[in-house]
């Protein structure tokens, strides 16, 4: 028998991961479009938030909240200044220029990784946030837990300004154009250097201020930046590789996956259902499962 | 002693006496310096026969496998499951190792191999983290308490051995298996036809199509022989480690540090995963020894291979050879600097 409190307590659960995994979700697909590289550094961002959450915190009245603005600007110069460099890997004159993309933003991680690992030990560390903690009770539904739904909001919110930004802007026309055709985009006098630089900023900013919630929402430790490389995997998986609308819905597949399979069939299981998923979709349907997706062949 | 010297005729060159010197030492090595450089020289050994693994499928035939570290773990489980919970002798279960990975492999092949570039590394990656996730809540592979091995010092499971089954002895194991491997990508990669077919497929897929290559078999042979080839290093490490864990033996890390000792050494060639993997295993040692710290190797490592891929992208063979010097490491920072134009 199913109990209908619990499962929409669930539901509201995985809708609220949903909404930051959404986050992480829309820039790595547009560093993707933008770039042409799956960037295997997307988790380490996260983990690198969520530890900047957790040393950053006590320099802000211990509110892991108001680190925010820190992370959002300095991931963005972080992440203008790497671009540069996936950008001269991935082209010029060497063999397989994708690959090496893929190597480097792997050596990135690793570099990421290890860095963290080595400067501040393998243990967890709070992200600490008094502000917010607690739950509201909705009578009838089930209680919003305050971190996931802030969580929540900010990552609805970031997407919405950056979705502004990609589609009513002249900087973010800029963007579409080299997601669409690199040289094309530069013949038309765009400076691809800036607009790519703008675009993986944006993308580490976005990763690393969802790394300060989820450290809020759960914790901070080296190790937790491959299960969200995975989750972000995942995403553009299902949703189709550069098709952002698809992200939407991969991220609220993704939260409810996750927490349905941790209460009905074990916590330890949650990885396993979603590389089963991840599998049978670039098998089954590899344009993601709107089908609208770059082709993976 | 005419055999000898007219076998190192036959060599190439004066630098015969070198090759001869080297057999020597390798031979020599464990009897020479003792237990503690015999388990040194193996671990190298080890990791130099599976970065080789790995470059038959990521250097020669270009096809980036992130979840070859699985098939490591799958020979050590079949190994380790073989003499664990069946009692059966360890050369069962080197056996058991091979056939499970080929069958793995080859089931694994048809699917996966479709895909390519980022999807084939999604997809391997995907498969590897599913693999350890059945490790952990399976029983046989005893979940998250992993397994225990039975390995006496003089017996092999009840038969008396007629050496102790010491360091050295595990030593010399990995030296055949690692030697054994060189061969077989010297003479299969760099002499047969077949490495032919799997370097045109990896240069352009759809030229080596219309030349009448059979590219979807050549693919499978390539990825079922290195699954193989690093399940039977698995293997023996199972019996060398006797205690396996899912969290171990399927580590991502396993993955990651091939990758890194053959794209530094440099992928596709012959020599680059020994010249890779002496590097890396000996930086990772020297580091956990001289530093006292076993993860500062990580941040190194990382920055190695972004250094290699920016500016060196044959790795240290491509060096040696000359076919990256000063001029070009030059012409490619000047082209990084341009990219950072950003105004």
């Amino acid at each position: 028998m199913v109990d209908i409190g619990l499962f929409t307590q669930i539901v509201i659960n995985g809708l609220l991961l949903g909404g930051i995994y959404v986050t992480i979700g829309v820039g790595f697909s547009l560093a993707f479009g933008v770039l042409e590289v799956v960037d295997f550094a997307v988790g380490e961002y996260v983990m690198v938030g969520a530890f900047a959450g957790a040393i950053l915190a006590p320099l802000f009245g211990a509110e892991g909240i108001f680190v925010i603005p820190v992370v959002l600007v300095g991931f963005f110069a972080l992440g203008a200044l790497v671009q540069p460099f996936i950008h001269h890997v991935t082209t010029g004159d060497r063999p397989h220029p994708l690959l090496m993309g893929l190597v480097f933003t792997f050596g990135l991680a690793t570099f990421l990784r290890g860095s963290v690992l080595t400067i501040f030990g393998p243990n967890n560390r709070d992200v600490p946030s008094s502000l917010l903690t607690g739950g509201v009770s909705v009578s009838g539904i089930g209680t919003f837990p305050v971190v996931r739904t802030v969580t929540a909001v900010f990552g609805v919110s970031a997407l919405v300004a950056f979705i502004y930004y990609l589609y009513r802007t002249k900087g973010g026309m800029a963007i579409r154009a080299i997601a669409e055709d690199r040289t094309n985009a530069r013949l038309m006098g765009i400076n691809i250097n800036r607009y790519q630089s703008i675009a993986y900023g944006a993308y580490a900013a976005l990763t690393g201020s969802a790394g300060v919630f989820i450290g809020m929402t759960f914790t901070a430790n080296p190790g937790m930046g491959l299960q969200y490389t995975a989750f972000a995997f995942f995403m553009v998986v299902l949703a189709g590789m550069g098709y952002l609308p698809g992200v939407i819905l991969a991220g609220v597949v993704l939260g409810l996956t996750q927490s349905f399979t941790a209460v009905y069939v074990s916590g330890n299981l949650v990885l396993l259902v979603l590389f089963a998923i991840i599998y049978l979709v670039l098998l089954v349907s590899p344009a993601g499962i709107l089908g609208k997706g770059e082709w993976a062949t | 002693m005419t055999a000898a010297t007219s076998v190192l005729d036959r060599l190439p060159g004066a630098r015969r006496y070198w090759y001869a010197s080297g057999g020597v030492l390798l031979l020599a090595w464990p009897l020479v310096f003792g237990p503690f450089w015999a388990r040194i020289g193996l671990g190298a050994l080890m990791w130099i026969g599976l970065a080789q693994s790995w470059n038959m499928i990521g250097g020669y035939a270009g096809y980036l496998d992130f979840g070859h570290g699985a098939y490591f773990g799958i020979g050590a489980f079949a190994a380790g499951v073989a003499m664990a919970q069946f009692g059966y002798p360890f050369l069962v279960g080197f056996a058991l190792a091979a056939v499970v990975a080929t069958v793995v492999a080859a089931v694994v092949a048809i699917p996966t191999l479709r895909l390519t570039g980022a999807y084939f590394a999604i997809a391997t990656w995907a498969f590897a983290e599913a693999i350890k996730q059945t490790a952990l809540v399976t029983g046989i592979t005893g979940g998250t308490f992993g397994l225990s091995l039975p390995r006496s010092p003089d017996s092999f499971v009840g038969i008396a051995a007629p050496f102790p089954i010491s360091e050295a002895f595990f030593y010399y194991a990995m030296l055949t298996l690692c030697v054994g491997t060189m061969a077989l990508t010297y003479v299969l990669f760099e002499r047969r036809e077949f490495g032919f077919r799997v370097k045109a497929l990896r240069d352009d897929q759809d030229a080596a199509e219309s030349l009448g290559i059979d590219t979807t078999r050549v693919k499978r042979q390539v990825y079922v022989l290195s699954c193989v080839v690093a399940a039977l290093f698995g293997a023996v490490h199972a019996w060398y480690i006797v205690y396996i864990h899912p969290n171990d033996v399927l580590a991502p890390i396993i993955t990651d540090r091939m990758v890194i000792m053959a794209l530094l050494g440099g992928l596709g060639t012959l020599t680059g995963p020994v010249a890779g993997g002496l590097l890396v295993f000996l930086l990772e040692r020297l580091s956990s020894v001289f530093l006292g710290s076993t993860t500062f190797y990580l941040p190194l490592i990382g920055t190695l291979i972004m250094l290699t891929v920016l500016f060196a992208p044959s790795g240290i063979i491509g060096i040696l050879r000359g076919e990256v010097d000063a001029t070009d490491i030059r012409e490619n920072v000047r082209a990084l600097k341009e990219r950072f134009n950003l105004r």
